[in-house]
């Protein structure tokens, strides 16, 4: 099952539904449990159930959802990351973090954007790929729905991954 | 790093990945001997393989965890005019700030929701949206002053500064005693009321959302603030709103809440009867203390309350602390009882329907009358199919609820005062006229991408309302409502026999003159109109006139809607003198019976309507403009009825010849309907043909020619090829080609068009003049001014007769006819009608217009043929003139 969109509009709609879902949720968790870690699995799966009632995302199998999902999750993860690393350098900031005291290093914020950069690099030179990389890692789908999604063997996939996951490690060095 | 290379590099690399180390190297440098560059490329990976530290191994958990943001707080931040000033408090939604306006010292709150982070698609609807919650104006509702969203999405709010205790502890604060804190609880409903007329719902009442300031009266807090909670708002255009949201302290959320469905008015309606169940009992039907959210989820969905009398009498002490005066009698306690459950009953279908219903409830109470919620079990029987289809739910459904429950009201009412009665029936009919306008695009959550689904359930309902035998009275009214809505659609085969068949029922039920065989007789006539079954029209709507002036007041809804419906008759049939009057009356004493503005607009604009076909234009614009006001106002500036008047303010300025200013209105008009309905619906080819209309006579023929095609095949396929919006369309068409030259073409066009409008409307109405008219030039145009005289001649008289010797379609016939004459070189005769026409013309329209000038052009001729080069002069002189302008205008 190869992933169509035959309506931009919808996709539009669908992407925004989500990415605000999935945005309210990560802060919903954050905020409750600072030492959670957040499972993209968890999320997405709390987004669909949540999500699939809707009659246009009713029409998607729950792959395709998770595809968009994963997608709006990366956009998600990106624009806090950059919203945060602007934060921190006091990049025309209007908010005042209470905690000034930084912790954790910043190298993960760092990660964050440079993977998206690689993963855009990635999908110029091999878009199934990049796709793959996406679904998989922001999306939290295991091989063989990720094998359904984009039509291919499981073998496949694992390979791609292997490979992928040595190159994207390379480039963020 | 080309696609070709890399996958080149892939193979090397799964070839040696699985290989030793000792023995990739070796391998590679085999196997590129080609292109030795890529062995340093495939090493690199492979290494990175070993070492297993990709951050696709970590995981996005670890990257996320970091990333999100912590609670963060605004520092001399601005909104608008406001300047933040200090934080007042905390809620479950956001921050609330009170903030400052620096020009004039004036303060509010200023609310951030920091977790409706909003997506950059959704930001540009926001705006929108707080424009309607803006122009809630209401005393007990906290006024919304601005909004608009920060950089990165997240949405703000300036609103009223409301100091005040929560309604709960204010009434404990004070020891109200139950009547009084009913009373208050009354002045929230009205609160909820209004917004709901304006079609807000606030989603989540609750007392901290209700202050009481320190004169006593409350002030309702967020109103719509909750739907930016809620990602899952619109997924595509009129799309159902759904609330998915975790809540802090569900106590207050409804069952449809919980389990993600739809909302509504009804949502509202359990959570006053939820705050009202508070007040009388002292504490909350589920008691959240010590319970997790889901627990409490699970009692409000499956669990019935205690009741309210119960409750408070177990909790007596804590009841006598905070409650003073004389305790209800136990009678008492049962209506309270029956009041506050019905609100919160958990089938949305089985709580009081609408606000006003709660609210006559409460005034019974306080009056010491018996409730009607106690009324007849049997009555709900009648909702049944709408709980089957409590999936995939539509706007229609909230309509059909609350029509059912009219319904069953109808059937049960009050023996009480005639005055009583009245009013009983004035807010029932409005509560109707709000449910059947949801059809009509009177709700912006509904709309086009919804009528399917409505329909469908509306075949449903009908399924249904045929097991309904046992209840012919509440069967006749299914019947009946159903039928409007069909008639909404425009099914009107349909629509026809589920009237009749109400009408029927009635009339065997009531007996052959009662009121309520009035109001069907009214609603066929009115389906008639749209038929274009004019007599039989006037004929179903004067009897049912007369049956309800003969037994009810003069003012009574009844009576005003059947006036306004043979207002409609008589003005679709032409006789505009005798419409006139009567909608005047309708406009009169909807105004003194005090309905809400959009209906006071539906009539005036009827009335609007009359008088533009009778010709008085000044008239007609100013109650169009009164009008569009108050559509912009209530729906905003992209609802259908917004366009409808834009349609008639572009006929005016047609009729006098203004045409770039009605293709103005026509394009605004147009876009806004095919938004909203389609480019395949009846009402797009309504505006489609106002345009041509325009673009032909601003001589872009070719551009009128495809849009009036288009709307000739919609109208063709809606109404059939018989119906006067066909022959409309057609009559363009015809003056187009007319205009082509293409005269064989235009002959046809406009014999079609007089067959039409003879068959719908007899061989009296202007229309006919109309067609004849057109027809006539197409003659003219050949050369054949024998038969073109004796049509214009044939027409004028018809435009005498219907529409006045000093109408504008008289003057232009006559003006054609002096052309013809002219042809004919009978120069007497040709000055006469000429000048007829011009003198017609001239007090009425634009001097530019091309019918004058034509005049003119033709006078000139006459005269100086006729060798009276005096009476010439004038006329050469102001075509001359125009011309010139009209030369000075081009450049």
């Amino acid at each position: 099952m190869a992933p169509m969109f035959d309506d931009a509009h919808l996709l539009d709609a669908l992407f925004s539904a989500t990415y605000e879902e999935l945005r309210r949720l990560a802060s919903t968790v954050r905020r409750g449990d600072p030492n959670a870690t957040l499972s993209p699995t968890a999320l997405v799966n709390e987004a669909w159930l949540k999500l699939r009632e809707s009659p246009e995302v009713a029409r998607l199998s729950r792959l395709h959802f998770k595809r968009i999902a994963a997608r709006a999750m990366r956009q998600v993860l990106i624009e806090a990351a950059r919203r945060r690393r602007s934060a921190k350098r006091g990049g025309g900031a209007v908010f005042v973090t209470f905690d000034d005291a930084v912790r954790e290093s910043d190298s993960s914020l760092d990660d964050v954007l440079a993977l998206d950069e690689a993963l855009r690099d990635l999908a110029r030179i091999e878009p199934r790929q990049a796709i793959l990389v996406e679904t998989r890692f922001f999306g939290g789908l295991d091989v063989a729905e990720t094998a359904e999604l984009l039509d291919v063997s499981e073998s496949t996939v694992l390979r791609d991954w292997r490979a992928a996951k040595a190159w994207l490690a390379h480039e963020l060095r | 790093m080309d696609r070709v290379r890399w996958e080149r590099i892939q193979s090397l690399f799964h070839a040696a990945a699985d290989l030793p180390p000792a023995e990739q190297r070796s391998f590679l440098s085999g196997a590129c001997a080609d292109d030795p560059t890529l062995i340093g490329e495939t090493l690199a990976l492979l290494t990175e393989d070993a070492r297993g530290e990709s951050i696709l191994d970590r995981g996005v958990a670890h990257a996320a965890h970091r990333v999100f943001e912590p609670a963060y707080t605004p520092t001399s931040e601005r909104f608008g005019p406001y300047r933040v000033t200090r934080v007042l408090g905390e809620g479950g939604m956001g921050v609330v700030y009170l903030a400052e306006r620096d020009d004039l010292g004036t303060i509010a709150a200023v609310k951030i929701l920091r977790d409706a982070w909003l997506s950059p698609a959704r930001r540009e609807r926001f705006a929108s949206e707080q424009r309607t919650l803006a122009q809630l104006n209401h005393p007990l509702i906290a006024r919304l002053y601005d909004a608009d969203t920060l950089a990165d999405g997240t949405p703000w709010f300036v609103m009223e500064y409301v100091e005040g205790l929560r309604l709960t502890d204010y009434c404990a604060a004070h020891r109200l005693p139950i009547a009084d804190r009913l009373r208050l609880f009354r002045d929230v409903c009205e609160a909820v009321q209004h917004a709901h007329r304006h079609l807000v719902i606030h989603r989540d009442l609750k007392p901290s959302n209700i202050l009481v300031t320190s004169d006593g009266s409350p002030k309702l807090l967020d109103f719509g603030i909750a739907k930016h909670l809620d990602p899952v708002d619109e997924l595509a255009d009129g799309a159902a709103t759904r609330t998915g949201l975790r809540f802090m302290t569900p106590a207050y959320a409804a069952p449809e809440q919980i389990r993600g469905e739809r909302v509504g008015t009804h949502t509202d309606i359990y959570a006053l009867g939820v705050i009202l169940y508070e007040l009388l009992a002292g504490r909350l039907p589920f008691d959240p203390t010590g319970r997790a959210a889901s627990e409490i989820e699970a009692l409000i969905l499956s669990q019935e309350p205690e009741r309210p009398s119960a409750a408070a009498q177990r909790e007596g002490h804590l009841v006598a602390r905070t409650a003073g005066g004389p305790r209800p009698r136990k009678s008492e306690w049962a209506d309270l009882d029956v009041l506050c459950l019905t609100a919160m009953h958990k089938d949305p279908q089985r709580r009081y329907a609408t606000v006003n219903m709660l609210l006559r409830d409460i005034d019974h109470y306080l009056a010491g009358e018996p409730l009607e919620a106690r009324r007849d079990r049997a009555t709900y029987r009648l909702g049944k199919f709408v709980r089957r289809n409590r999936e995939g739910v539509t706007a229609g459904v909230l309509a059909l609820v609350v029509l059912l429950a009219l319904a069953a009201f109808y059937t049960v009412r009050l023996a009480s005062a005639r005055n009583q009665a009245v009013l009983e029936a004035a807010r029932a009919q409005r509560i109707q006229q709000f449910t059947l306008g949801l059809f009509d695009g009177g709700d912006p959550d509904a709309g086009p991408a919804d009528s399917l689904h409505a329909v469908t359930l509306v075949d449903r309902g009908l399924r249904e309302a045929s097991t309904l035998d046992a209840e012919p009275a509440a069967q006749a009214d299914l019947y009946l409502t159903l039928g409007g809505i069909y008639r909404k659609f425009g099914k009107f085969a349909r629509a026809d026999s589920l009237i009749t068949l109400a009408l029927d029922r009635r009339r065997a039920l009531f007996g052959v003159s009662n009121p309520e065989v009035a109001a069907a007789l009214v609603a066929l006539g009115s389906l008639r109109v749209d038929q274009a079954k004019f007599e039989d029209a006037e004929r179903l709507v004067r009897e049912g006139l007369r049956m309800a002036q003969g037994s009810l007041p003069p003012d009574h809804p009844d009576v005003v809607k059947a006036t306004a419906a043979l207002g409609r008759v008589l003005s679709e049939r032409g006789a505009y003198d005798q419409a006139i009057p009567v909608l005047e009356q309708v406009v009169r004493l909807d105004e003194s019976s005090g309905a809400p503005p959009v209906e006071v607009a539906a009539a005036r604009s009827a009335l609007a309507d009359a008088h533009f076909y009778a010709g008085h234009y000044p008239a007609s614009d100013s109650l169009n403009r009164l009008v569009l006001a108050t559509y912009r106002a209530v729906y905003g500036d992209n609802h259908p009825r917004v366009a409808d008047i834009l349609v008639n303010l572009g006929a005016s300025e047609f009729d006098r010849g203004d045409y770039r200013q009605a293709e103005a209105l026509d394009r605004q008009a147009l876009a806004i309907t095919q938004a909203f309905y389609g480019a395949g619906h009846y009402r797009t080819a309504a505006n489609l043909t106002m345009l041509g209309r325009a673009l032909v006579f601003e001589n872009r023929f070719d551009e009128a020619d495809s849009i009036l095609r288009r709307a000739l095949a919609i109208r063709e396929r809606v109404y059939g090829p018989m119906h006067p919006m066909v022959a409309s369309t057609i009559n363009e068409l015809g003056n187009i080609a007319v205009q082509q030259s293409r005269y064989a073409d235009a002959e046809r066009y406009f014999q079609r068009m007089l067959d039409i409008y003879r068959a719908t409307y007899g061989d009296k109405h202007y229309l006919i003049g109309l067609a004849t008219s057109n027809l006539a030039t197409t003659f003219l145009y050949r050369k054949d001014y024998a038969r073109a005289e004796q049509l214009y001649r044939d027409a004028i008289r018809r435009f005498t007769d219907a529409q006045g010797p000093d109408h504008v379609n008289t003057g232009i016939a006559r003006i054609k006819l002096g052309r013809t004459l002219l042809r004919e070189r009978r120069f007497a005769e040709a000055a006469t009608e000429s000048l007829a026409g011009y003198e017609i013309l001239r007090k009425q329209t634009n001097p530019a217009v091309g019918f004058l000038q034509n005049a003119r052009k033709d006078l000139v001729a006459d005269y100086d043929s006729l060798k009276q080069p005096g009476r010439a002069a004038p006329f050469r002189s102001e075509l001359a003139a125009e011309e010139a302008k009209a030369a000075a205008k081009d450049k």
